[in-house]
């Protein structure tokens, strides 16, 4: 399970002076759930995660994955994450079975425990036919297939995803949406940020929409429907931000 | 707490990849094995050979007789190093000078053979050109030949009014060398082998360096990896071995690439340099075990600039600090002699290289040593505490 309470992150900018990039995020995710957070570029939705993932430390608030602090016990928050954005690479002069070996080692497998697990997973994503090629030689498909992989080697019941889709072609878009349903399926908690109306619609059972740092809105996709009178995601997203843009002025 | 392994992890993907990286390969390995050898190796027979030629190649010297001297001209004459031709005029020999049909010409002035014949000193000139190599070499051998033509005079003279041999050297001066050749050689590489030991050292990690974080921020790696349960302490000593490592290998690569082709060239080239210089292969192997601190210390320096950097190109600007603290040590340490003040045990660089001279020069301190040892691992240390906090800010580990 993951619980959000009240995160806040605060940082300084030479420019922009101390700039309030989360404020007071709170929500919450239950196992077999997919929680969506909505919004813009720069709206704070990667700063939410990374604090989730012990990237960065919350200046106010606290949040727990899996039962662990991510203030007080980031090794373990770490260990019961799977790690998955678009901006995540892989080692280019890795093969991707050294890659998904590293990781496994990294969090602990060592072993027949981790060649059993690294043939399940090259079997599982097809990644048999290109599993002694280095890293920098795969297609983004096949990267992406790897980067997989890689996030799920310890088998985490908790997976965060930060605009995974971004840059990403229709087919392996389609690869990375049907692995986060598969995610949900098999009862992993997941949280999952994107600016894709669509995606939302599609994979989302609780979404956020975040704003300026602030959650502006929270709710199933048909409750947020109903709430702005809009069948389109997009106009929904839009008429939530707007009165939001409205209030402000 | 500390969890090794984990470092070791990081450690043995960081080395797995950096042997794959051709850029560290040809700069660690193939270079300092193959190009030194080969640059050091053309400079030896180059210059062996110009010295032979220079030592056996006959000059043409000219020779001006303002009034007929012929104990000294047919003494010139019948010389076979040199080749003699007669001018009667000063300036027709300067021309040939400048034409370079002769190298260097003897001017016998008015009324040298009455003075040398009187017991006085006939007066002569030499005529060269500063600005000619060739010229400078028969200046040097014309000069010999008159000391020998003097010598040869001299006995004359003290023959013909009955004196001793010993009348002309009223001292009979005798030097003796302490030193056996091995440590005379052992000094000559002394001075030269620290700078390159701790260039190598410092520079040859740069590449990895700089791949390790600045890279890795740049590929979108770093993200991947911060996010796996390594603390950043574990990823930093992993990091930092490996780099450790690395300019390591590459000391180790330089001290042969220079050594192996010195041992060749001067099997070949024994005649011309004895055997004043050699190497004690124990003295190497305390260098490379006292390159130790000194490239943990480096090393440290390039992964606090690697980790401060955005991307690659932003470390390769921060990098002339760096060069400073390496080189301007480096270059002292060449200069400076191996007795030096105790003071100098607590310059960062420095202090190792004067060790490594003491070692070469058998001049080893005790006291020096254990506070260079001691100071060199005290620098690293902070130096490597920078790195590590570095590492935990998160507007530097994530700024792009």
């Amino acid at each position: 399970m993951i619980a959000a309470e009240n995160l806040t992150k605060t940082f300084r900018d030479r420019k922009r002076g101390l700039v309030r990039a989360v404020s007071d995020v709170s929500f919450r995710c239950q196992p077999g759930e997919i929680f969506g957070l909505l919004g813009a570029n720069g709206a704070g939705k990667t700063t939410t995660l990374r604090m989730l993932a012990t990237l960065l430390e919350p200046t106010l608030g606290s949040a727990t994955i899996a039962g662990y602090d991510v203030k007080l016990q980031p090794q373990e928050v770490r260990r019961s994450i799977g790690f998955l954005s678009g901006s995540t690479s892989l080692y280019g002069r890795l093969t991707a079975k050294e890659m998904i070996r590293y990781f496994g080692q990294l969090n602990g497998i060592t072993g027949s425990k981790l060649q059993k697990r690294t043939d399940v997973l090259i079997e599982q994503l097809e990644i048999g036919e290109f599993q002694d090629g280095r890293c920098d030689k795969l297609s983004t498909g096949q990267k992406q297939r790897v980067s997989i992989a890689r996030s799920i080697v310890h088998s985490p019941p908790v997976m965060v995803f930060d605009e995974p889709t971004s840059g990403l072609d229709v087919m392996t878009s389609q690869t990375i949406m049907s692995f986060i349903e598969q995610c949900r399926n098999e009862g992993l908690t997941v949280v999952f940020s994107t600016h894709i109306m669509s995606e939302v619609e599609r994979l989302c059972d609780q979404v956020a929409i975040v704003h300026h740092g602030k959650i502006a809105a929270e709710g199933t996709v048909p409750e947020l429907q109903s709430q702005t009178r809009e069948s389109a995601m997009e106009k929904v997203f839009l008429k939530i931000v707007n009165e939001l843009e409205a209030e402000d002025v | 707490m500390f969890n090794h392994s984990l470092s070791l992890v990081v450690f043995k993907k960081e080395i797995l990849e950096s042997i794959r990286d051709k850029r560290v390969i040809l700069g660690v390995i193939i270079s300092p094995l193959l190009v030194t050898p080969l640059l050091i190796g053309t400079i030896l027979f180059f210059a062996g050979k110009k010295e032979m030629e220079k030592r056996q190649a006959v000059v043409d010297i000219g020779i001006v007789e303002q009034q007929p001297f012929p104990e000294l001209s047919d003494w010139l004459d019948e010389n076979e190093t040199i080749d003699t031709s007669h001018f009667a005029t000063r300036e027709e020999a300067s021309q040939a000078i400048q034409d370079r049909t002769i190298r260097a010409a003897v001017v016998i002035s008015q009324g040298a053979q009455e003075q040398y014949r009187d017991n006085g000193s006939a007066a002569l000139e030499i005529l060269f050109n500063a600005s000619n190599e060739n010229s400078l070499n028969a200046l040097g051998r014309t000069r010999d030949l008159l000391r020998q033509f003097d010598k040869f005079a001299l006995k004359k003279r003290i023959q013909a009014v009955s004196l001793p041999e010993s009348f002309a050297s009223p001292t009979d001066i005798e030097t003796t060398n302490l030193a056996t050749s091995k440590s005379t050689g052992s000094l000559v590489l002394g001075m030269i082998l620290p700078y390159f030991i701790v260039i190598s050292a410092a520079f040859g990690g740069i590449q990895t360096a700089f791949d390790l974080c600045a890279g890795e921020k740049e590929r979108g790696t770093m993200e991947t990896l911060v996010v796996s349960p390594a603390s950043r302490d574990e990823i930093v000593r992993g990091k930092l071995l490996t780099i450790l490592l690395i300019s390591l290998i590459a000391s180790f690569c330089a001290i042969t690439g220079i050594l192996a082709p010195l041992a060749f060239g001067l099997e070949l080239f024994k005649d011309i340099v004895g055997d004043q210089i050699s190497f004690d292969f124990l003295s190497v192997f305390w260098m490379l075990l006292l390159v130790i601190p000194l490239a943990l210390f480096t090393s440290s320096l390039l992964l606090v600039i690697s980790s401060f950097a955005r991307n690659q190109k932003e470390a390769q600007t921060y990098i002339l600090p760096f060069i400073s603290i390496v080189i301007l040590p480096a270059i002292l340490s060449s200069v400076i002699g191996a007795e030096s003040s105790l003071y100098t045990a607590f310059v960062p660089v420095l202090n190792i290289s004067v060790t490594m001279k003491q070692i070469f020069g058998n001049l080893f301190e005790p006291l020096y040593f254990a506070i260079s040892l001691s100071t060199s691992l005290l620098y690293a240390f902070f130096a490597m505490r920078l790195a590590t906090a570095l590492f935990q800010r998160e507007q530097i580990l994530f700024r792009t």
